[in-house]
C-alpha cells in the first residue's frame, strides 16, 4: 500500500487534485466542495488510494487557495479564507504581497502537516474529546468566537456590536432549518435557501474596496505602489512558528467538532493572534500574523475534521462529507475499527496528503512570482474586472442570477456601513457565527426540553461561557481606561 | 445621534416584520421567530446608546469629521450598484458572452470616464474569454440566456 501511495498513478491524482483544489480556491464563487463533488465522478474508475488521495488534494489545495484572492483582490476564496483579507490585503496594497502569499502558503502547510501529524498520532484520543461536544458545548464555543466582536471592533466597541448583529442578522434570513417555518422570505422561493455566506462575503469585502478605487480614480489618487516585487523574504517569517503552532493546534481541536469548520477556526485563531500580540493595534493594517495565524488555523482543520470522519464515520463539514461519500463508494466503511483494520491504506492515504502538501508548497511558491503580476494592473482596470469576478463567482454558488442582485445591494450597503464608521469585520463575524449559534442554542434547548441548565451542565460550556465574560469584561475594563488617555 | 435614532427605527420595522413576516411554530421559546426577535432587542438598545453617546458629544462625532471625503461620491456608489444590477440582468437574457464585454465597457467609460477605446475594448474581449474559457475548463456553467442562449 505504502508503495501504491508513491506509484505514478497516485502521485498524477494528487497532483492533478492539488492544482485543481488550488484553482477552485483561488477563484471567488468557486468553493473546493464544489471542487470535490465535481471531481468525483473521475474517481470512479480508480483505485482506492489513488482516488481517496486526489479527494483529500482538491480539500488542501481548496482550503490553502483561498488564501490568493484574498490577499490580492480582497476578496476571500472561500469562507475560512474571510480573516486572511483583513492583513492580506493590506499588505498586498503595501506592495508586499509576495510577503503576504508566501506567508499563506507556508503557514497552510505547516497547519496541514500539524494536524495530520496530530491525526495520526493521537486519532482516538481526539476522536473521544470530540464526541463529547453537543450542541450546548458547541454554543458556549460559538459564542466565546463571537467575542472576538470586541477585538475587531477597531475603534468604538458599541459599532462593533452593531456590526456583528447586523451580520445575525442577515443570516437568520431563509427557511428556518429546526421548524422548517421561512423567515423574512417575504414569499420569494430564492430567499428560502438564505442568504449564502460567501456571496455576502464577496459582497461585503470587494465592493465597498471597488468603490472607493473608482473614487480614487476620479481624484487622481494613486493607492497602489508603483512596484511589486516578487521575492519572499523568508526571514520576516522567523518571530511566527510559535504563532502557527498555536493556530495549527485551535485548527485541529475545532476541526474535529462536528459542526464548526475553517471560517469559525481562523476567526478564533486571528483573535487569539491579536490578543496575544505585542501589538494588537497593528491587526488590520498588514501585519503578518494576522494572516499566518488565519491561514494555519484554517488549514490544520482538515486534519481534525478528519478525525471523527475516519475513526466515527461523522462527517464535520460538507467537504468531507463528499469524501466520507468518496470512501464508501470505494468500499471503505468508515467507523471505530476502520484505522486498526485498514491500517495499511490509512497510512498510505496519510502519506499521500503529504506529497499533495509538498505538490501544493512547490505550485504556490513557484506561482507567487505568476499571481503578484495582477497588482501590476492598474487599480481601476482590476476594480472593473473585479466586479465581473464578484458577479460571477456569486452566480457560480448556487447557479442563480438572484444571488447576483443580492451581492450588489449587500455590496453597496457595505459601503454605506463603512462611510458611517461601522467596521464590516463584525459583520462577516455575525455571518459565519450566526447559523451555527442559533442552531446549537434551540438544538440543546429542545435536547432539555426548554430547560437552559443543560448549559451549565457540561465543563466545557461552562469554560467557555467564562472565558467570554472574561473577555468581553476585560475589553469593557481596557476601553474605560484608554479613554482618558484618548482625552 | 441621526445613526442611533436610525438604528432604533430599522430594528423597530424588523421586530414589525418579525411579527407579521415569520408564523409562530407554537413550539415555545424561542422557535423560529426568538433569534430574530432577540436580535431586533439588541439592536434597538445599541441604537439608543448610540444616541446616548452622540448627546454626550463623543468619539463618534470626531469620526465624522476625521472620514475622507470624495467628490461625487454618491454617483460613484449608485453607478456602481447600477452596473452590477444591469449585469445580474444581462447575464440572465442575454448571457455572460453578451453581457460581460458590454459592461466592462460600460463600466470604464461610464463610472471612470475613460475615452481610449481599443485598449477598453480589448480588455472586454480579453477578460470575458479569459473568464470562460477557465469557468468552462472547470466544469462550471456560466449563464447562456434566454434571448439568444450562447
Amino acid at each position: 500500500m505504502i508503495a501504491e501511495a508513491l506509484s505514478p498513478a497516485t502521485l498524477a491524482a494528487t497532483a492533478a487534485g492539488s492544482v485543481v483544489g488550488l484553482v477552485f480556491g483561488a477563484i471567488p464563487g468557486l468553493t473546493f466542495s464544489m471542487a470535490l463533488a465535481l471531481m468525483m465522478p473521475f474517481t470512479f474508475g480508480m483505485a482506492p488510494v489513488p482516488a481517496i488521495a486526489m479527494l483529500f488534494a482538491v480539500y488542501s489545495g481548496g482550503m490553502t487557495g483561498g488564501a490568493v484572492s484574498a490577499v490580492l483582490l480582497g476578496i476571500p476564496g472561500t469562507p475560512s479564507s474571510a480573516a486572511t483579507v483583513f492583513d492580506g490585503y493590506q499588505l498586498a496594497r503595501r506592495g508586499e504581497a509576495s510577503l503576504a502569499l508566501g506567508a499563506a502558503v507556508i503557514a497552510s502547510a505547516f497547519g496541514g502537516l500539524f494536524s495530520l501529524l496530530v491525526m495520526m498520532l493521537l486519532v482516538e484520543q481526539v476522536a473521544s474529546f470530540a464526541i463529547r461536544f453537543g450542541p450546548a458545548e458547541i454554543f458556549a464555543l460559538v459564542l466565546f468566537g463571537l467575542s472576538t466582536i470586541c477585538g475587531l471592533a477597531e475603534r468604538s466597541m458599541l459599532r462593533g456590536l452593531i456590526a456583528g448583529v447586523l451580520g445575525l442578522m442577515v443570516m437568520t434570513i431563509g427557511l428556518d432549518e429546526i421548524d422548517g417555518v421561512p423567515r423574512l422570505t417575504f414569499g420569494t422561493v430564492q430567499l428560502q435557501q438564505g442568504v449564502n455566506m460567501l456571496v455576502a462575503m464577496i459582497g461585503l469585502f470587494a465592493v465597498p474596496q471597488v468603490i472607493t478605487t473608482f473614487l480614487e480614480r476620479r481624484a487622481t489618487l494613486s493607492p497602489w505602489p508603483g512596484e511589486v516585487t516578487a521575492e519572499f523574504p523568508w526571514r520576516r517569517l522567523r518571530g511566527y512558528w510559535w504563532l502557527m503552532l498555536r493556530s495549527s493546534t485551535i485548527g485541529t481541536i475545532v476541526g474535529a467538532i462536528p459542526g464548526t469548520g475553517g471560517p469559525i477556526a481562523a476567526f478564533l485563531a486571528y483573535d487569539h493572534a491579536r490578543r496575544f500580540s505585542a501589538r494588537p493595534e497593528a491587526y488590520g493594517t498588514g501585519e503578518l500574523g494576522g494572516i499566518v495565524a488565519p491561514e494555519s488555523a484554517n488549514n490544520a482543520v482538515m486534519g481534525g475534521a478528519l478525525i471523527p470522519m475516519l475513526s466515527l464515520g461523522i462527517p464535520g463539514d460538507p467537504a468531507t462529507a463528499v469524501i466520507l461519500g468518496g470512501l464508501l463508494i470505494h468500499g471503505l466503511q468508515p467507523g471505530p475499527l476502520f484505522v486498526q483494520s485498514n491500517a495499511s491504506l490509512v497510512y498510505a492515504l496519510y502519506l499521500t496528503i503529504v506529497v499533495s502538501w509538498v505538490i501544493i508548497l512547490l505550485v504556490q511558491i513557484w506561482g507567487i512570482r505568476l499571481f503578484v503580476r495582477v497588482l501590476r494592473v492598474p487599480p481601476h482596470v482590476l476594480g472593473v474586472c473585479i466586479l465581473v469576478l464578484c458577479a460571477i463567482g456569486s452566480y457560480a454558488i448556487r447557479n442563480a442570477v438572484f444571488d447576483v442582485y443580492l451581492m450588489a445591494i449587500i455590496g453597496v450597503l457595505g459601503y454605506l456601513l463603512q462611510r458611517l464608521r461601522i467596521p464590516l469585520a463584525p459583520v462577516v463575524l455575525g455571518l459565519v457565527l450566526g447559523p451555527t449559534l442559533e442552531q446549537q442554542y434551540r438544538t440543546a434547548l429542545i435536547l432539555s426540553e426548554g430547560s437552559h441548565r443543560i448549559f451549565f451542565e457540561s465543563p466545557f460550556a461552562v469554560t467557555f461561557f467564562a472565558l467570554t465574560a472574561a473577555i468581553v469584561g476585560w475589553q469593557i475594563w481596557s476601553s474605560t481606561r484608554r479613554r482618558p488617555r484618548t482625552r | 445621534m441621526r445613526l442611533g435614532a436610525a438604528l432604533v427605527l430599522i430594528a423597530l420595522a424588523w421586530l414589525w416584520l418579525v411579527r407579521t413576516e415569520i408564523p409562530d411554530a407554537g413550539a415555545g421559546w424561542p422557535g423560529p421567530r426568538g433569534f430574530p426577535q432577540l436580535l431586533g432587542v439588541v439592536l434597538a438598545v445599541l441604537g439608543v446608546w448610540m444616541m446616548a453617546a452622540g448627546l454626550g458629544g463623543s468619539a463618534a462625532r470626531v469620526d465624522e469629521r476625521t472620514r475622507p471625503t470624495y467628490t461625487g461620491e454618491l454617483p460613484v456608489a449608485a453607478g456602481t450598484l447600477g452596473v452590477l444590477v444591469l449585469y445580474a440582468f444581462l447575464l440572465e437574457r442575454a448571457g455572460f458572452l453578451i453581457a460581460t464585454p458590454l459592461v466592462i465597457v460600460l463600466a470604464m467609460a461610464g463610472l471612470l470616464r475613460l475615452r481610449r477605446w481599443l485598449p477598453i475594448v480589448s480588455l472586454a474581449a480579453g477578460f470575458t474569454f479569459g473568464c470562460w474559457i477557465i469557468f468552462e475548463a472547470l466544469g462550471t456553467p456560466l449563464p447562456r440566456g434566454s434571448w439568444i442562449g450562447w
